[in-house]
C-alpha cells in the first residue's frame, strides 16, 4: 500500500525520488525531454492510428498539387513572363506553396485539442490545473505538428522534384538561404496562429470566422498566389503586416525572385515580427489567463 | 461567458406552434396553410437567432467583417489574375467578372439560406441533431435554423458590389430573358453549392472527419469556381463539371450569357440547363441527406 | 482535525452584459452595453479534513460549480481566501497543481484521438510521476475500475462511462492528496455508479485522499459522504452530517397504526380537542416533507408550509404533547381505529424514539411507517430559502417567499440528477450553436 505523502509539504516539481541518476541527464532535464516527445508526439500518434485520415491527406496533396500547375502552366500559357516570375519560377512557387501549407494543417481539430474546441467544450480548464503553464504545452504541441507536417513536406518535395514539377534551388547558397529563412517563417506563422487561437478566448466562438481568417491569412502570405502579381497598394499593404514573412519570403528566394543579397534584409524583418509578434502573444497569454481566472472557462 | 443569457440562443423556444405538428389528415388544415405557418415559424426563429446573435456585439461585428474579408480577398485574387493574365483562356475580363460575382452571389446566398449545412459534423457530434429528431418539424428544416449566419451579411454586401461593377463592364444587352436566365443561374449556382454541402453532410451522420472535407470543397469552390475552366487540361475541367461539379455554379450559366457556350466542353444544352441541373443535384442530395438521417444512430457519450 | 481544504469567506462577482428587451433593445445593446453585476457565491465557509469526503449539495446554479473553480484555482475569488494542502490555488498554480487531481464531469481531459492510456502516459510525463510509482497507480486504477477492457480504445470511441472512469484515473495518476470532483457519476449506469463509489471510497478511506464532490445522486450522498455542505443562491445553507439535513429538512415520518383500544382512541380524541389551536403549526403531513420548513420560523403559522396543506393553516394535525413521552408527536389523521402519527414542531423524536413511545403507550394491531426519501428531503432544502450559515436566520422569512409556490411535484424540480449540472455546462452546450 503506497502512503499518500502528506498534504502540506506539496510534492516537489521534479520527482526527487528518482534512485540516483547518471551524472548527465539530469531528473530535470530528463523529465523535460520526455514531456516534449510525448506531447509533441500527440498528433503525430493520432494520425498514425487513423490511416484513413492519413489517406486523404495523402490524396488532397496530390489533387492540389496538380490542381496548382495546371492552373499556373494555363494562365501562363499566353504570357512568357509576368510580374518577375516565369513559368517555372511560378508553377514551382506554387507547388511548394501547396505543400507548406501541410505543415500545420488542421488535424488537431479532429482531436479536439484546438484552443477553441477546448474553449467550447470547457475542457480549456484542465490546462489551468496542470503544473505546466498552457502556453508551454501550446507549444510543445505545435512543435510536433510541425515536425510531422515537415515529414509530409519533405516527402512531397522530393516526388515533384521526381517528377520535374519543381526545379532545385539554383545553388546551394539559395537553398541554405532558403532554408533558414523557411524556418524563421515557420516561427512567425507559429505565432500567427497562436494569435488566431488566442483571439478565440475573446471574441471568436465562431469556426467560420476562424477558417476564414485562415484563408485571409493565407491569401496575404501569398499560398494562393505569389504576392508580385498583387497590385501596389496591396503589395505596400502587406508589406507591414507579418504574413508574407511566414511563406512569401522564403518562397521567392528559393524560386530566386528574391536574390541572395536581397534576402538579408527580409530575413532580418522576419526575425523583427519573430520577437514583436512574441511580445505581443505573451502578453496575450497573460491576458486569457487571467480571462480565464474571472470568468472560469 | 460562464453564467448568463444561454437561452436566447437555442431556437427552441420559440419552435412549439401546435398547428405544424397536425400530422396530414383529411380534416388538417390545407397545404398551403400549413407551408404559411411553417414560413411564419421560420421566420420567428430567425428573428430570434439574429437577436441572439446581436447579444454578442463584438463577434456580431466580427461576423459581419469577415464576412466581407473573405469576398474581397476573393476580388483581389480575381483582379490579379485578369490583370496579370489577360484573355483567360480565351475570355475577356469582363466576362470573368460575370463568373466571379455570380459565383459570389451565389454563395452568399447559399451562405444565408442553406449555410448551416455545413457544421452538420459539429451538430452530430454536439448530439444538437437527437433533439431535432423529435421535434415536430424537418430536421433540415432546423439545422438550417441553428443560428443565424451573420457573416453572410459581409458576404452579400460585396456580393451585390461586384455583381453591380460586373453588370455595369458587360457589354451585354440585359433583355428580359438575359435577366431572367442571370436570376436563375445565381440560384441555380447557389442549390449546386448548397447540393455538394447536403451530400458532405450525409456523410457526417456517421463519419466525424468530413469537416476536413467541407473545408476542402469551400477552398476549391473560391479558387477554381470563379474562372473559366477551360484554361485546365480536359481531365481536371471533366472533374469540376461531373465530380465535383462546380462548373455548374457560375461558370456554365456566365458563359452560356457571355456567348461561349459552344466551347467549354460540354454540349451547349448541358451548360444552358445549369439551373436545372442544380435544383437537380439539390434534390437528389436531399434524398442522400434523408436516406442518411434515417439510417443515423445517434452518437455515443 | 487538520483542514487539508479551508474556504474562508469566498465569494465569486461575475459581471456580464444584459441585453435589452425587443430587437431595438438588442441592437441598443451592441452599441452600449448594459453591464449588470451577478453574485455566485457570497462568503463561504468550510473545512475539509484530511481523509474526509465532502458532498456539496445544492440546485443548480446554486454555485457550487463557481466554489470547486476557486478551490481549484481556476477561478480568481472576487473576496475571501482559499487554501487547499498550504496552497492558495489561485496564487500558486504549478504548486496546487500537483496538489489536487480534478474531474469536471462530462468535461475530459483525455486526448480524444488517443488511446486512453496513452493519456495517462502523457499525463505522467506532465506531472512527473516515477516510472515504478505510476506502473503500481495504474495497476490499482486497473483492479478498482476494470480500465484494461478499454484503454487501449481511442477516446473518442469510449462510453460516458468507460471515458469517465478513465478521467478519474488520469486525475489521480499523481496521487493528489486533494480531490475535487463535479459531478462524476452523471450519465452513468447503475452498475458502474457503483464501481465509481467503490473507487472513491477506497481512495478515502485506503489513501486518505480528501475529496470533494458534487453530485446531484442522493443515493450517491447516502453512500459516500459522512458530512454535506448544502449551497443555495450562492450561501452555504447547512454544514453538517446527512442526518443533520434530513432533520431540519426533512424530518417528516409517519406511523400509520391501528389502535385496538377504544380507550386509546377517546384518549387521542380528549388530547385533540384540549390541543387545537394552541398554535402548533403544521403540514398535511403528507410526507412532502414541507414541514420541515416550520423549525426555521418560530411563528408557525405564517410558515408557508402550513398554507401549502390542503387542510389549511392548521392542517388537522393534533399535537399530543401533553401525553407522557409525547412531546413533538402529534396526530396527522384519524379514522376510525387508524390513526396517523407524525412530528410536531421543533425538536420532533426521529420516526424509531417516536415508534418505542407509540408502542408503549397504545395497543397496536397493525403498524407501518413512513419515512420521507432523501430526494424529498433535498427538494424541500431547496425550495427552502434559509440564508445564512446553518444559523436560523429570522430575517430569512423576508427573502423571496414566491420559491415556495412552486409546488414540490413540479416536474422540473431541481433533484433531477439527469439535469445539467450548472449555468456553465449549459452555456458550453447553448454556445455551440451560435458557432459557424
Amino acid at each position: 500500500m503506497v502512503p499518500t505523502p502528506t498534504p502540506t509539504p506539496p510534492p516537489t516539481r521534479a520527482p526527487s525520488s528518482v534512485p540516483a541518476p547518471a551524472p548527465t541527464p539530469t531528473p530535470a532535464v530528463r523529465l523535460t525531454l520526455s514531456r516534449l516527445r510525448r506531447i509533441a508526439s500527440v498528433t503525430p500518434r493520432g494520425e498514425f492510428l487513423a490511416p484513413p485520415r492519413m489517406t486523404a491527406t495523402a490524396v488532397r496533396l496530390l489533387v492540389q498539387v496538380c490542381l496548382v500547375v495546371y492552373l499556373w502552366r494555363g494562365l501562363y500559357a499566353n504570357t512568357e513572363s509576368s510580374a518577375g516570375l516565369d513559368e517555372t519560377q511560378a508553377v514551382g512557387y506554387a507547388v511548394l506553396a501547396v505543400l507548406a501549407g501541410r505543415i500545420r494543417g488542421l488535424d488537431r481539430r479532429a482531436g479536439r485539442d484546438t484552443v477553441i474546441q477546448h474553449l467550447h467544450f470547457g475542457t480549456i480548464v484542465y490546462w489551468y490545473l496542470r503544473p505546466m503553464r498552457p502556453q508551454r504545452y501550446y507549444a510543445l504541441r505545435a512543435l510536433g505538428d510541425q515536425v510531422y507536417g515537415f515529414g509530409w513536406v519533405l516527402g512531397g518535395y522530393v516526388l515533384c522534384l521526381a517528377a520535374g514539377v519543381v526545379a532545385p534551388p539554383a545553388s546551394a547558397e539559395v537553398a541554405a538561404v532558403f532554408a533558414v529563412s523557411m524556418l524563421l517563417g515557420q516561427l512567425v506563422l507559429y505565432y500567427v496562429m497562436m494569435l488566431v487561437d488566442l483571439l478565440c478566448f475573446w471574441t471568436l466562438r465562431n469556426e467560420a470566422a476562424l477558417l476564414i481568417l485562415v484563408f485571409a491569412q493565407n491569401l496575404l502570405s501569398g499560398v494562393y498566389a505569389p504576392l508580385w502579381y498583387f497590385p501596389d497598394w496591396f503589395i505596400t499593404l502587406s508589406a507591414f503586416l507579418p504574413f508574407q514573412a511566414t511563406l512569401g519570403v522564403p518562397l521567392s528566394i528559393y524560386v530566386g525572385r528574391i536574390g541572395v543579397g536581397d534576402a538579408f534584409g527580409q530575413m532580418a524583418v522576419q526575425g523583427v515580427w519573430i520577437v514583436l509578434l512574441a511580445l505581443l502573444t505573451r502578453r496575450l497569454w497573460d491576458m486569457a489567463g487571467c480571462r480565464v481566472v474571472a470568468q472560469g472557462g | 461567458m460562464t453564467t448568463p443569457s444561454s437561452s436566447p440562443s437555442t431556437p427552441t423556444p420559440s419552435t412549439p406552434t401546435p398547428s405544424t405538428t397536425t400530422p396530414s389528415t383529411s380534416a388538417g388544415p390545407t397545404a398551403s396553410v400549413r407551408g404559411v405557418r411553417a414560413a411564419r415559424v421560420v421566420w420567428r426563429i430567425t428573428k430570434l437567432n439574429f437577436k441572439a446573435r446581436l447579444e454578442y456585439r463584438g463577434e456580431f461585428l466580427m461576423g459581419v467583417a469577415i464576412g466581407a474579408i473573405w469576398q474581397v480577398s476573393i476580388i483581389v485574387f480575381a483582379t490579379v489574375l485578369l490583370t496579370r493574365f489577360p484573355g483567360l483562356g480565351g475570355w475577356s475580363s469582363s466576362d470573368v467578372l460575370l463568373i466571379a460575382s455570380m459565383r459570389m452571389l451565389a454563395h452568399g446566398l447559399y451562405v444565408l439560406f442553406l449555410g448551416r449545412i455545413q457544421y452538420m459534423n459539429v451538430l452530430v457530434q454536439e448530439g444538437i441533431v437527437d433533439p431535432c429528431l423529435i421535434r415536430p418539424m424537418p430536421v433540415y428544416r432546423q439545422v438550417q435554423l441553428a443560428f443565424f449566419p451573420v457573416n453572410a451579411i459581409g458576404d452579400l454586401v460585396v456580393a451585390v458590389g461586384l455583381f453591380a461593377a460586373a453588370l455595369q463592364r458587360s457589354s451585354l444587352d440585359w433583355t428580359a430573358g438575359r435577366i431572367v436566365y442571370v436570376v436563375a443561374g445565381v440560384l441555380g449556382g447557389m442549390l449546386v453549392e448548397a447540393a455538394l454541402f447536403t451530400a458532405l453532410a450525409a456523410a457526417a451522420f456517421h463519419f466525424p472527419a468530413t469537416s476536413y472535407w467541407a473545408q476542402w470543397l469551400e477552398e476549391l469552390m473560391g479558387t477554381f469556381g470563379s474562372y473559366p475552366l477551360s484554361i485546365l487540361p480536359k481531365a481536371a475541367s471533366a472533374a469540376f463539371t461531373f465530380v465535383v461539379p462546380l462548373a455548374f455554379i457560375a461558370y456554365f450559366p456566365a458563359g452560356v450569357l457571355t456567348g461561349h457556350g459552344d466551347d467549354m466542353g460540354v454540349p451547349r444544352a448541358l451548360a444552358v440547363a445549369a439551373p436545372f441541373v442544380g435544383l437537380v443535384a439539390f434534390v437528389l442530395s436531399r434524398l442522400l441527406w434523408n436516406w442518411s438521417l434515417s439510417r443515423y444512430t445517434g452518437v455515443n457519450g | 482535525m487538520n483542514a487539508v481544504i479551508e474556504a474562508r469567506g469566498l465569494s465569486k462577482v461575475f459581471h456580464t452584459t444584459v441585453r435589452r428587451p425587443g430587437l431595438g433593445g438588442a441592437l441598443r445593446s451592441l452599441v452600449s452595453p448594459e453591464r449588470v453585476a451577478k453574485v455566485a457565491v457570497r462568503d463561504v465557509d468550510f473545512r475539509v479534513g484530511k481523509g474526509e469526503l465532502l458532498a456539496l449539495l445544492g440546485p443548480n446554479g446554486a454555485g457550487k460549480s463557481t466554489t470547486i473553480k476557486m478551490l481549484t484555482g481556476i477561478l480568481t475569488p472576487t473576496s475571501g481566501e482559499a487554501l487547499v494542502a498550504g496552497v492558495v490555488p489561485h496564487r500558486d498554480r504549478e504548486r496546487n497543481a500537483h496538489n489536487i487531481g480534478a474531474v469536471f464531469g462530462q468535461r475530459t481531459q483525455l486526448w480524444w484521438d488517443l488511446p486512453a492510456r496513452e493519456s495517462f502516459a502523457i499525463l505522467r510525463d506532465i506531472y512527473g510521476v516515477p516510472e515504478d510509482r505510476y506502473r503500481e497507480r495504474i495497476a490499482e486504477f486497473d483492479g478498482l475500475l476494470e480500465l484494461s477492457e478499454f484503454w487501449d480504445t481511442r477516446v473518442r470511441h469510449l462510453s460516458l462511462g468507460q471515458r469517465v472512469r478513465c478521467d478519474l484515473a488520469a486525475s489521480l495518476l499523481h496521487d493528489p492528496p486533494v480531490v475535487f470532483l463535479d459531478e462524476p457519476t452523471i450519465g452513468m449506469d447503475v452498475v458502474v455508479k457503483e464501481q465509481v463509489r467503490r473507487f472513491l471510497r477506497h481512495q478515502v478511506e485506503e489513501r486518505e485522499r480528501t475529496v470533494l464532490l458534487t453530485t446531484h445522486d442522493m443515493t450517491e450522498v447516502a453512500r459516500l459522504a459522512e458530512r454535506v455542505v448544502l449551497i443555495n443562491h450562492g450561501r452555504i445553507v447547512l454544514d453538517g452530517p446527512l442526518q443533520e439535513i434530513r432533520r431540519r429538512f426533512g424530518g417528516t415520518w409517519q406511523i400509520r397504526a391501528t389502535l385496538a383500544d377504544a380507550a386509546d382512541l377517546q384518549e387521542i380524541e380528549r388530547q385533540e380537542r384540549f390541543a387545537v389551536g394552541d398554535g402548533s403549526c403544521g403540514s398535511d403531513g403528507s410526507g412532502q416533507g414541507r414541514g420541515s420548513v416550520r423549525g426555521d420560523r418560530p411563528d408557525g403559522s405564517a410558515g408557508p408550509g402550513g398554507s401549502a396543506g390542503p387542510g389549511g393553516p392548521f392542517g388537522g394535525q393534533r399535537d399530543l404533547s401533553s401525553l407522557p413521552g409525547f412531546a413533538g408527536i402529534g396526530v396527522l389523521r384519524r379514522e376510525g381505529p387508524r390513526v396517523v402519527f407524525g412530528p410536531v414542531g421543533d425538536g420532533a423524536p426521529s420516526v424509531h424514539e417516536a415508534l418505542k413511545v407509540v408502542i408503549g403507550r397504545f395497543q397496536v394491531t397493525d403498524l407501518a411507517l413512513e419515512e420521507n426519501d432523501l430526494e424529498d428531503v433535498m427538494r424541500s432544502a431547496y425550495l427552502s430559502d434559509v440564508p445564512g450559515q446553518g444559523a436560523l436566520a429570522p430575517e430569512g422569512s423576508s427573502s423571496s417567499p414566491s420559491s415556495f409556490s412552486s409546488p414540490s411535484s413540479d416536474p422540473s424540480a431541481p433533484s433531477d440528477p439527469s439535469a445539467s449540472s450548472d449555468s456553465s455546462s449549459s452555456a458550453a452546450v447553448t454556445s455551440t450553436s451560435q458557432g459557424g
